[in-house]
């Protein structure tokens, strides 16, 4: 396809070899790490397009290693976690990563993550983003539903600018309130789902089967274009 | 009876031996070495009888006129009178200080119980199971052929047996039964029962505090068992399962461009992690098993070799395994599927956590009369503090890392080898792990050899 360059980190050599044959087949580049230590000097040797993570290495988590990178690349990181590992995986969000996929997953919903992740960073910073029947002006604070103007508090266009902006990525709780209601809150997530509720009453054609916001039970919320294919869970 | 009149008799006879010699008088005092044994050995009842004969005999014998009952003399009157009340109060001095004798005695043996009692509490003893010797000692102290204790609220009258309510405050702690016939003296049982059922409440309740808290270990270790499992439930089952979803998924999206080597790699890797899906599957089983005591092993006569062929066949013939045994090795007596399945273990654990290219070591001698197998591997190697801890299900060495691996074979394999009188242990060793298997050998029958 593009001949973008992943990075794939997993301890298991099998899981590698699959994720790296299959990787190779859709055209991308593909190099491999088993440790957190190879992972970092690796990705520093040859900067990836997009990493794909395991979140449990033999010597350190992949939190750090999402750490570590955030600190000199902005290249899309997608967690790879199981059930029973949550907190970690909200943990590597937090700390950068953009995107995670559950274990045992499949094929067509890895590269959908990894198309839609690289697709964010390829897209330059326009004034108006439009998703599916939404225009969000990011400049004169202004959002149209299929034409319409739509009535937003400042709060509420604050939320939407941020999902927009980071459209098909997964913001966490942490992430939404830090950005949105100032680095004092990051814990008080009641008021998030409140104000997600509101903003939904006012985009969503049907509120409670939300197409637009989506929800990430435990981790976060993103924001998806529901007439393009592929982007997203 | 008998013996009270025989030493009136002896005292009676040496006065007559006495007599040409000492004044008569003086005599009479020597009945005091009747009448005082008497009074200690027997008590008053039986000494002031012997006092009065004493009397009856010396006046008969001796004071004039002698062969009558009849006194002439005041003097004698006098002298007969001292001798017996002397007599008497003799004997009941001597009779009261062997009272508190028996008395002081009893009580000795009452405090001596108790300060058993106490000691084993105090030193963590369980008095719940000692009832048997102290209550032993009960019947001793209370002077009954048999005694038991039975603990709990009231009970039910038991046939044949006296109870007696073990009390402290309104709470009864027990029942302490004697044969019935022969009832304790009532001063001992009031003074003695209370303070022992006051401790033996302190030991009940010890006991079961004790229980309790053993209780609690118990299942809080049970849950860090299922902590464990669900771990390993979380992430090993899950790690092939990623690959073979994988590799599958990635085997059927038409949009993929795979050659066939791509095809073969990802085929393989179906076919290996459903392998190592269906061992570990296996493990958790056997692991079970052998928790509930049911894999009972079914011992025959297999030679070493063979037993090594079998788990080398299973784990599909690793050309890293290097197997190099002594000539003439004797027969082990052994189950062959459970020793295969001990070995397939331990070797699995020693390819896995050693480097890709390194060798496997298998050797075999007979020591005392038993054969070793050792399986050596050049990975990292145990560390000394672990070398037992390894064999726990769920547990890995440090050296493992956060390799895979469910921390059960070697839990399995021990298992496996203690079921069927075999030893596995670690050895400590400076380069890497050394795991020793001492397998039962067996001599062959003569007619098998034939």
């Amino acid at each position: 396809m593009s001949g973008e360059r992943i990075l794939a980190v997993d301890d298991e050599p099998q899981i590698l070899r699959a994720l790296q044959t299959n990787l190779r087949g859709a055209g991308y580049e593909v190099t491999t790490a088993t440790t957190a230590e190879q992972a970092l000097s690796e990705a520093a040797m040859r900067i990836p397009d997009a990493i794909i993570l395991d979140l449990v290495l033999p010597d350190g988590s992949g939190t750090d290693v999402c750490r570590e990178l955030r600190t000199w690349t902005a290249a899309p990181i997608i967690v790879l976690s199981a059930v029973g590992e949550e907190s970690e995986k909200v943990a590597a969000l937090d700390a950068g990563a953009d995107d995670y996929v559950t274990k045992p997953f499949g094929m067509d919903e890895l590269l959908a993550r990894l198309r839609a992740a690289l697709r964010r960073v390829a897209q330059p910073g326009e004034p108006v983003r439009r998703i599916g029947d939404l225009q969000v002006d990011l400049e004169k604070h202004a959002v149209f539903r299929a034409g319409e103007p739509v009535q937003l508090t400042p709060h509420e266009f604050s939320l939407l600018r941020l999902l927009a902006t980071n459209e098909g990525k997964l913001l966490t709780h942490t992430a939404i309130l830090h950005e949105v209601w100032g680095p004092q809150y990051g814990e008080e997530s009641h008021y998030l789902h409140v104000y997600v509720s509101q903003l939904r009453r006012k985009i969503e054609p049907d509120p409670t089967r939300p197409r637009y916001i989506l929800t990430e039970p435990g981790a976060g919320y993103r924001l998806v274009d529901p007439t393009s294919r592929g982007n997203g869970s | 009876m008998l013996a009270s009149a025989g030493a009136v008799a002896l005292v009676t006879a040496v006065i007559s031996l006495l007599e040409p010699h000492v004044p008569l008088l003086s005599l009479g005092a020597l009945y005091l070495f009747a009448v005082l044994p008497v009074a200690i050995v027997w008590g008053i009842a039986f000494a002031v009888p012997v006092a009065i004969s004493s009397m009856l005999a010396f006046n008969w014998f001796y004071l004039p006129p002698t062969h009558t009952f009849a006194l002439h003399d005041s003097a004698n009157w006098l002298a007969l009178a001292v001798y017996s009340v002397t007599a008497v109060v003799v004997s009941e001095l001597a009779a009261r200080s062997r009272r508190r004798a028996v008395i002081a005695e009893q009580r000795e043996r009452e405090s001596a119980l108790l300060a058993g009692v106490s000691t084993s509490l105090l030193q963590g003893g369980t008095v719940t199971d000692e009832l048997e010797r102290i209550s032993a000692r009960v019947a001793e102290v209370l002077g009954v052929a048999v005694a038991w204790i039975e603990l709990g609220g009231e009970r039910a009258d038991e046939p044949g047996a006296e109870p007696h309510a073990l009390r402290v405050d309104d709470r009864t702690v027990g029942t302490l039964y004697t044969a019935a016939g022969r009832t304790p003296e009532a001063t001992v049982e009031s003074r003695f029962l209370p303070a022992f059922a006051s401790l033996l409440a302190v030991a009940i309740d010890r006991d079961e505090l004790l229980r309790e808290a053993l209780e609690a270990e118990a299942l809080r270790r049970s849950d860090a068992v299922k902590t464990a499992v669900l771990r390993t439930v979380s992430h090993d089952l899950r790690s092939p399962l990623t690959a073979i979803s994988a590799a599958a998924s990635g085997l059927e999206n038409p949009h993929l461009a795979l050659d066939d080597d791509d095809r073969a790699a990802l085929l393989e890797t179906i076919r290996l992690e459903s392998r190592r899906l269906d061992r570990l599957v296996g493990n958790l089983l056997d692991l079970s098993r052998l928790q509930a005591g049911a894999a009972r092993p079914t011992p025959e006569l297999w030679s070493v070799d063979e037993l090594i062929g079998l788990a080398l066949d299973e784990l599909g013939a690793d050309d890293r395994v290097a197997v190099e045994l002594a000539p003439d090795l004797p027969p082990v007596r052994a189950d062959a599927v459970q020793i295969q399945r001990a070995l397939v273990n331990v070797l699995d654990n020693a390819l896995r956590y050693s480097p890709p290219d390194s060798r496997v070591s298998v050797t075999a001698e007979t020591v005392n009369g038993g054969l070793v197998v050792r399986v050596e591997d050049e990975g990292p190697g145990i560390e000394t503090a672990e070398l037992e801890r390894i064999f726990e299900p769920f547990q890995r060495g440090a050296a493992a890392g956060g390799r895979g691996g469910s921390g059960l074979g070697l839990a399995i394999a021990r298992g496996f080898a203690e079921a069927n009188g075999a030893r596995l242990w670690a050895e400590p060793s400076t380069s890497g792990a050394v795991l020793a298997l001492a397998l039962p050998t067996s001599e062959v029958p003569a007619e098998a050899r034939r």
